[in-house]
Order: structure tokens, then sequence, then C-alpha cells
């Protein structure tokens, strides 16, 4: 957990798109598109994020090494050109780790107040 | 729908525009993919609404995204270019100080342009107030009261109309007297201008009323200078002449126009203005008049409606405005007025300045090129690992455009520095000097100063990186041989430097000849040794002639007896001033003026007799003034050279008489003597007449005291003798002769200076620029160099070649300059002294000078070529 908190350190706090972008890839490499279709899925249509907002977020990620770009396609024969496709790092694992775990923290301090049922809880 | 594809994909591409060239190339071509995907599916879900939503949620995350991606790009440029110049310390030190002398030129410059010429008057009113004058002929005249108040009744233009004259009171009560100018004026002058005071209250109609209490309000400049700006002493009474005065307020800090007052008092404080003689005769004229326009006339509509008053008064009163006067009244903006001594000054150094700038970028642009040279591996790298051009041209304007801000910076300090300079350069010129400050117009100024700057010095080397990169790389030797495109730019950069050095030096010297004549006029007398000093009569006390003559020759008696004084005089005005001036019709005896003609006029001077002895102005006719010319004995007068030659035509005028009242009284012309320059050695010597002072008495004059020793040693005794007359009267402005002398040439020599001082930097930055080209191209063509005389060239030779290479440019530059300067000369006309603006002697020196400035800055490099031993220049090969 300390190590963790201390890789994050350097990143910086996580926007919730930010955050969305890696859970995305936390499951699956994926391209551009299928990110925002994956994060507009899961989040039941609530968050949607443009072109420019997701490619900002896209070359931050890259350059602090939370993300990497994948050298093979997966089908490459059926497949836009144009498109890449993007893994998350072990670093990149840890940063979203340790975001989630962050608030986690907050959600229980937040059950423990009575703000949310514990029943949600899977 | 395919076309509807493309033009979605053209808008969404102009879009992309936004973003920064890099985050384009980089991630373009998928965003658009990805765009139009979302697109693709969101109107298969939703239709014309879903297309509708995904376009708008692009264009705001387009939006929020830009100007991050931008920031985030220029840090990294910033940075960057922070190591870069840290690497090379040479370049970036010569590029900062060269920068920023020209840019803390331009923005001092701009700084005395803004306060003098750009910004409203600060008066309330300043746009609507103009200045009338009354003109006979080309002569200035005052108002008497009687004009004025016409003017004020019969006017329709105006809805103000004030009049100012100046006097000095003596201050008592302090440890010294102390001599006072004073504004005396309407009361509701102020109002008029629209200045409110700073404290207590401006004057009432009641404070003008004959016999009202006196009243004073003081100027912001003397409150601060004698009561350390004390706000208590408004309702504080001073005795100043006979009578006790209470300040009634202080004005803020506004330019005085046409005087720097000290204090201000209606028009009832001045016996002379409200004397019921004056105030009944239309030709006692003696005050200045200012009016206010009423809102939304303009300066030519006041003119026409003004003019139509003064022929109103031409016919109504006809001998008071003779025909042959040919009279009429004349309007001019204050603002004008205030500045338009100021005005081509101004403008030519600042067209000066951006001239240095221009040579300044120049020379940035060349430094930058050759470092380019230096640089070409690195660019070429980077261009192999995939930086684009935009981000190389975008990488090079950063580093430049921070050498600009830093630069400005650096100037800003200079101009900071030089501000008190500047006020008191801008003061001779124009009473707004004091309103010159560093204010946010100045760093405004400034900072766009250095934006363009940054884009001048920048943009040549960023656009020869495109052509280097695409080279070096292949050629892969340890020497890399420059493009010829880039040392054709070089060469043109130093044409252009010269072109422009020459320019400025030309203005410089013409300027400076211009100012050796000034210094070489000889003013018809001699200036050397000799003390003056203002001496102001408490007019209440010395109120007849007698009195006023008595206290005089006391006082000259007693001054001729002091050591180390050889002849003591006193006149109405000291040379090379323009204080008081009496100019007057007369008429000769036996010369009846012929109806409607003009009469001769001349301007009167009153001197005591040693006042041609103590300047040494010589006596051609007749003889000067004696003790026995007084009262009692028959009036007479001494004519100067022009007088005798132009009034009299030429006749002897010993002897004869003429009469200034009509023929009431005759006056003996017992004398000619030379022409002075009265009004300074650029003004012409105009007719005057010299009366003696027994028989004119004043209550206003100057000493004249030529000395054997240095004239400003004697000063306190003399005003110990002064003192020992009559110990409350102050003497002002004591100074030698020749202080007045070079104050009154301060004006040019301070321009001449300052656009020297801009020609030699220009001149210096130049030069180090044709030397550094040479060293360049000398470091570059070492092998050539080896090469030809390894097949016999001798080194003489080749010194003579590089010298003369870069002599060539030199002359380029001098033949462009030269038209630039025989066409923009034409401007310094107003500001030159018989020097015209295509003076050959200038135009030879200046090529001479640069020339020589050429080859010194040559000689270095050319010499160092002429020692490229063959050898090792071809072994490096």
């Amino acid at each position: 957990m300390t190590a963790a908190q201390n890789n994050v350190e350097p990143f910086g706090p996580l926007t919730p798109a930010m955050f969305h972008v890696l859970l995305a890839l936390a499951g699956d490499d994926l391209h551009g598109y299928a990110i925002l279709k994956e994060v507009e899925l899961r989040t039941g249509g609530k968050v949607r994020l443009s072109t420019g907002t997701l490619y900002g977020i896209i070359k931050r990620l890259l350059n602090d090494g939370l993300i990497a770009e994948l050298r093979s396609r997966p089908v490459e024969s059926q497949d836009d050109e144009r498109r890449r496709y993007y893994r998350l790092t072990p670093q990149g694992r840890q940063v979203a780790t340790a975001e989630a775990e962050r608030m986690d923290e907050i959600l229980s301090i937040a059950r423990s107040r009575n703000l949310l049922k514990k029943t949600r809880m899977a | 729908m395919a076309a509807a594809d493309s033009k979605a994909t053209r808008m969404y591409r102009a879009l992309l525009r936004l973003l920064p060239f890099d985050f384009r190339s980089d991630y373009g071509p998928e965003m658009e993919a990805v765009f139009h995907e979302q697109r693709k599916e969101a109107g298969r879900r939703n239709g014309t609404a879903g297309i509708l939503r995904v376009w708008w949620e692009t264009i705001v995350g387009i939006f929020r995204t830009a100007p991050g991606e931008h920031l985030a790009m220029f840090r990294q440029d910033a940075g960057f270019a922070l190591r870069m110049m840290r690497k090379s310390p040479g370049f970036t030190l010569a590029a900062i100080l060269t920068l920023g002398l020209g840019i803390g030129a331009n923005s001092a410059i701009f700084s005395v342009v803004n306060a003098v010429l750009l910004k409203p008057l600060p008066y309330e009113h300043g746009d609507r107030l103009v200045v009338l004058q009354h003109r006979m002929g080309a002569l200035n005249q005052a108002f008497s009261a009687l004009d004025t108040s016409d003017y004020r009744t019969q006017s329709r233009a105006l809805d103000g109309l004030v009049e100012y004259h100046n006097m000095n009171f003596i201050l008592l009560g302090r440890s010294e007297p102390e001599r006072v100018e004073t504004g005396v004026v309407s009361w509701n002058y102020f109002e008029v201008f629209g200045i409110k005071p700073l404290f207590g209250r401006a004057f009432r109609p009641e404070d003008e009323q004959p016999g009202a209490p006196a009243v004073l309000m003081l100027s912001y400049e003397y409150w601060i200078k004698s009561f350390g700006g004390d706000p208590t002493v408004v309702n504080k009474t001073f005795t100043m002449n006979d009578k006790i005065h209470t300040v009634i307020g202080v004005l803020p800090p506004v330019p005085q126009y046409p005087n720097e007052n000290d204090v201000y008092m209606p028009t009832t404080a001045c016996p002379f203005r409200s004397s019921p003689s004056t105030v009944a005769n239309r030709q006692a004229r003696m005050v200045q008049v200012f009016g206010r326009m009423k809102p939304g006339m303009s300066v030519s509509q006041a003119q026409a409606d003004l003019s139509g008053v003064a022929a109103n008064l031409q016919k109504a009163y006809p001998k008071d405005y003779p025909e042959g006067n040919s009279y009429s009244v004349k309007t001019t903006a204050l603002e004008e007025a205030l500045t338009h001594n100021a005005r081509p000054t101004m403008l030519v150094l600042l067209a000066a300045a951006g001239f240095v700038l221009l040579i300044a970028c120049a020379n940035v642009a060349n430094l930058n090129l050759s470092r380019m040279v230096r640089r070409e591996r690195e660019l070429a790298v980077r261009a192999a690992l995939g930086a684009g051009r935009m981000r190389m041209f975008r990488q090079l304007l950063t580093e430049s455009f921070l050498l600009a801000v830093i630069g400005g910076g650096l100037g800003l300090l200079f101009s900071w520095g030089a501000l008190d300079l500047l006020v008191s350069f801008a003061s001779r010129f124009t009473p707004r000097a004091r309103e010159i400050h560093m204010d946010a117009w100045v760093l405004g100024f400034t900072f766009l100063v250095a934006v363009l700057t940054s884009v001048l010095s920048g943009t040549v080397p960023a656009l020869a990186a495109r052509e280097t990169v695409v080279g070096t790389l292949k050629e892969g030797g340890a020497q890399s041989t420059i493009g010829r495109g880039k040392h054709r730019m070089r060469s043109l950069l130093i044409v252009g430097q010269v072109a422009v050095s020459f320019l400025l030096l030309i203005g410089a010297g013409l300027m400076l000849r211009s100012f050796v004549k000034l210094q070489h006029v000889d003013p018809g007398f001699q200036p050397e040794n000799v003390l003056t000093m203002d001496i102001a009569l408490d007019f209440v006390k010395y109120n007849t002639n007698d009195k006023q003559r008595a206290f005089f020759e006391t006082l000259l008696d007693k001054v001729q007896m002091q050591g180390g004084v050889k002849s003591a005089a006193a006149s109405m005005m000291i040379p090379f001033t323009s204080g008081m001036t009496m100019t007057g019709d007369f008429q000769i005896e036996g010369q009846a003026p012929e109806p409607g003609q003009a009469m001769p006029k001349a301007d009167f001077r009153i001197v005591s007799p040693s006042y041609f002895e103590a300047l040494h102005i010589p006596i051609l006719n007749g003889r000067g003034f004696m003790q026995t010319d007084r009262p009692g004995n028959p009036d007479v007068a001494v004519l100067n050279r022009s007088a005798a030659l132009h009034l009299w035509g030429g006749k002897d005028p010993v002897g004869t008489r003429f009469s200034a009242d009509g023929g009431k009284a005759w006056i003996q012309v017992v004398g000619v003597v030379g022409d002075i320059k009265q009004y300074g050695l650029d003004k012409d010597v105009v007719d005057e007449i010299y009366v003696p002072l027994a028989q004119n008495p004043m209550s206003q004059a100057s000493l004249v005291i030529k000395t054997a020793v240095e004239p400003m040693s004697i000063a306190r005794g003399v005003i110990e003798l002064l003192h020992g007359v009559d110990p409350n009267q102050p003497a002002a402005r004591v100074r030698s002769l020749e202080q007045v002398r070079a104050e009154s040439v301060a004006a040019p020599r301070l321009t001449t200076n300052l656009l020297g001082l801009f020609a030699l930097l220009a001149l210096a930055i130049a030069a180090t620029g044709i030397g550094g080209v040479m060293a360049l191209a000398v470091g570059q063509r070492r092998h050539e160099i080896g090469v030809r005389m390894a097949i016999g060239a001798r080194p003489a030779e080749i010194l003579r070649m590089i010298l003369g290479q870069g002599l060539a440019l030199a002359l380029i530059g001098v033949a462009l300059g030269l038209f630039g300067a025989l066409w923009l000369t034409r401007l310094l006309q107003q500001l030159l002294f018989e020097v015209t603006p295509t003076d050959p002697l200038t135009y030879v020196g200046v090529a001479v000078v640069l020339g020589l400035a050429a080859l010194v800055a040559c000689y270095v490099p050319a010499r160092r070529a002429s020692r490229v031993d063959p050898i090792i220049a071809l072994r490096v090969e």
C-alpha cells in the first residue's frame, strides 16, 4: 500500500475521467473508440468522453507511463489502420489500484457515517 | 452520405487545428477515426439529435483540452530553451544585452511620447481648452481687460473665457525674503480648466471684487517644495509685499502653462491690472486669454466665431486696432500649445529608438543564425527523431521569445533608471514632462515590443533551420558547410544593419553639425565672466519712478565698488532669454506716417549706462549712455545696428529724434551699438532701441555684472550688498551668463546627445555584427583558404580578400542607407540649425566612420584567415 502510494505521488491526483480510462483498460487492451464505449457502458451513459478529452488523457497517461501503446494489433486484417491499441502498464495498474483503495477508504468512512447502504457492497 | 462524411471530416480537421501541431500529428488521424465511428453510432441510435450532441461534446472537449496542451508545449519548449541558453552563455548574454538596449531605448522614449503626446491633458475639460492669441501682423500681442471682456460677451463658441498674467511677489516672514512667481488669474480660471483643488477651495467671484481680502492658492510643486506637503497650510496667512494673504487652497499636480508658478491670485491682487487706467484702456494689453469651447465645438468653429468678434472690434474701435496692423485672433488647442515644441523631437527620437531595435533584432537574428550552424547537428538529430518542422519552428521561436522577454525586462530596468533624466530632458520642451511615468501603458508597450522583437529576430533563423535539417546528416563529416542561402541571409542582415546604422549616424551627425554651428554663432557680445541675477522690486514699496531709480543706482554703485567687479549694469532682460519684451510703434521726426501705413516698430530695452561695457557690445557710432542721461536732461536712445539699418534706412541716425507717444515727447538718438542675439543663438537679430534706466525706471530688472574673477564666486557678496540696500529684497535666478547660454541650447544639446547615443549604439552593434559574421565565415572557409594558400596565395592577399568582402557588405549597406537618409532626414529639418538635411560633409564623414568601423571589425578575422596554416587546414579534411 505504501509502496503503491509512493509510486502514485509523482502523477498527482487522477481526474475522474482519467480513472475511468484506467478502469476501462484494466480489463482488456482497447483502442480509442473502444475505450469511449467501455466508459460509457460502465457508467450507464453518465460519463461520455469526447475525442479531445480522451486523447488529452491518453497523451498524459502515455507520458506518465501508466499506459503503453501496443505494437501488435490483435486482428490485423479487419482493422482500421489508424486505430492504435493501448494497454495498462504494471505501474498504471498500481496507480489505478491505489486510487481504488483510496476511494474504498472514503467509502467505508461514508458507510460508517450511514451515508451509504452496506448492502451494495458485493 | 459520403459527401456528408467528408464535410464532417473537414469540419473536424478544422477543429483539430486548435490543438498544438505535435498533438495533432500524434493523434489527429486516430481521433478522426474515433470521431467518425462515434458520430456514425450516434446517428444510428438517436438520429440528428445524437449527431448534434456528439458535435457539441466534441467542440467543448477540444476547447477544454487545447489551452492546457499549448501551455504544456510551451513549458516544454521553454525548459529546453533555457537549457540551450545556459549551454551557450556568451550568445545568451550578447543577445539579452543587445535586445535589452534596443527595447529599453524604445520603452524609455515611449514613456515620454505616451505622457506628452498621447495621453489627454490631465484637466477635466482638456480637449475643450483653447489658447487665444492676439496678432498684429506677425507679432503676438497680449489682451487688454476690455478686449477680454468683449471676447467673453461676444463669443458664441466658448462657454468660458479666462485671463492670465504672471508677476513676482515678495514673500516675507521666512529666513530670507523669497521671490514668488505668481499667476494672476480670473476667479473662474481653475473651474474653466476643470482643476479641483487638492485641499481647501478654489477662487470664488467675491475674491475678485475690488477690496476683497487677499487670498492665494499654492501650486502643488511649491507646496511640496516650501511647505513639505503640509495640508494645514490652508488658512495660514503670509505677508506678500504689503498685504496679508490667506492660503485658501492647494492645486493638484497639473502642467502649468505658460509659466510654472508658485502661487495664484485673483486679478484684483495685481495693482497694475486692477488700476482704473488699465481697466479702461483698450491698449493696455497685458494678459493672456484661455477659452473653453462649448461641448461638441471644434477648434476651427471656435476660430471662425472668434475671428468674427475680432472683425466687430476692429470696426467698433478703429483707433485701437489700426488697419495697417492686420489685426487678427488665432485659436489654438491648449493641448497643441503645450506639446508642439516637443512633438518633432520626440517623434524623431522614437523613430531613432525604433531603428536601434531593428538593428538589435537583426543582430540577434544573426547571432542565432551563427549559432544555428553549431546546432545543425542537434537540429538534424531532432528532425531525424521525428520532430516536425512546425515543432522546430516553434521551439526556435520560443527561444527567441524568452530572450526577448528577458531582454525586455532588462530594457525596462534601463528605462526606469533613465526616467529622471528623461523627465528633465522633456521638461525643456513641454510643461507636461512631470506626467512621465512607467505606467501600465509603458509596460504593455514594452511587452508588445518584446513579442514583436522575438518574431523579428526568431523567424529568420527558424526559417533557415528548415533548410538546415535537410542536408546536415547526409554530409555527416566533422565539418559542415553552411548553406549558401543562409550565408546570403546573414549578409543581407548585415547590409540592413549597416544601412540603418548609416541612417542613424547621419541623423546624429546632422544634429551634431547643427549644434556645433549653434555653438559657434557670434552672439555679438562676450558672455564670459558675467554674473546675472533677477531683481523684482516690491512694487508697493517702490511705487514711484524716483524710488525705483534710486534703488538701482544705489545698488549698482555699491556693486561697482565690490572687489572683482569690472562693471555693473542693470537691464530689463538678459541675453538668451525672452522674458519681458516691450515691442512698440514710434514715429521718426520728419517722417510722418501715411494713414493706414504701419508705423516703424522695435523692441525697447531699458538698460543702465554700463550695460554695453559689461557685455562688450561695441559702440559703432555716437555714444552709449552716460550718468547725465537723467530726467531733466533730454531723453535719449541708442539703436542697434539692425534698427539703424532697417528703420532709419541706413542714414546716420545719430542726432535724429523719434517719438513713441504720438509726438508728445521726443527722444534723441545718441548712438548705434552692435547687434546681439537677444532671444537665443538660433534666433534672428531684431530691431532694438535701448533707452536709459534713469529716464525710464522700472520695478523689475536683471543685474549684469562683468567680473574679473569666476562670476559665481562673488554672487554671495552681491546678494549681501542687495540686502544692505533693502533687507526685504530677494534676488532670483542667480546665474552666470555662460550658464544662461548653456541652458538656452540645452534642448538641442540633449537631443543631439540622445540621438548620438542611439547612433553609437547602432554603430557598435552593427560593427560587432560584421566582425562576427566575417569571423564565422573565416572559420567555415578554413579549408578553402588552406587550398588557396597551398596553391600559392600569399597571406596579404588573403587578408585583402577577407577585408574586401567585409567592406563590400558595409558599402552596400552604406549605399542603401544613403537613399534612406536622403528620404528620411527631411523629417529632421525642423530641428536643424543652418545645416541642410543633405549636408555633404556629414554624409561623407559618416560614410568614412562607418567604413573604418567595418574595417576594424573585419580586421581580426581577416588576420586570422591570413595566418591559416594550409597543412593543418587541409589535414582536418
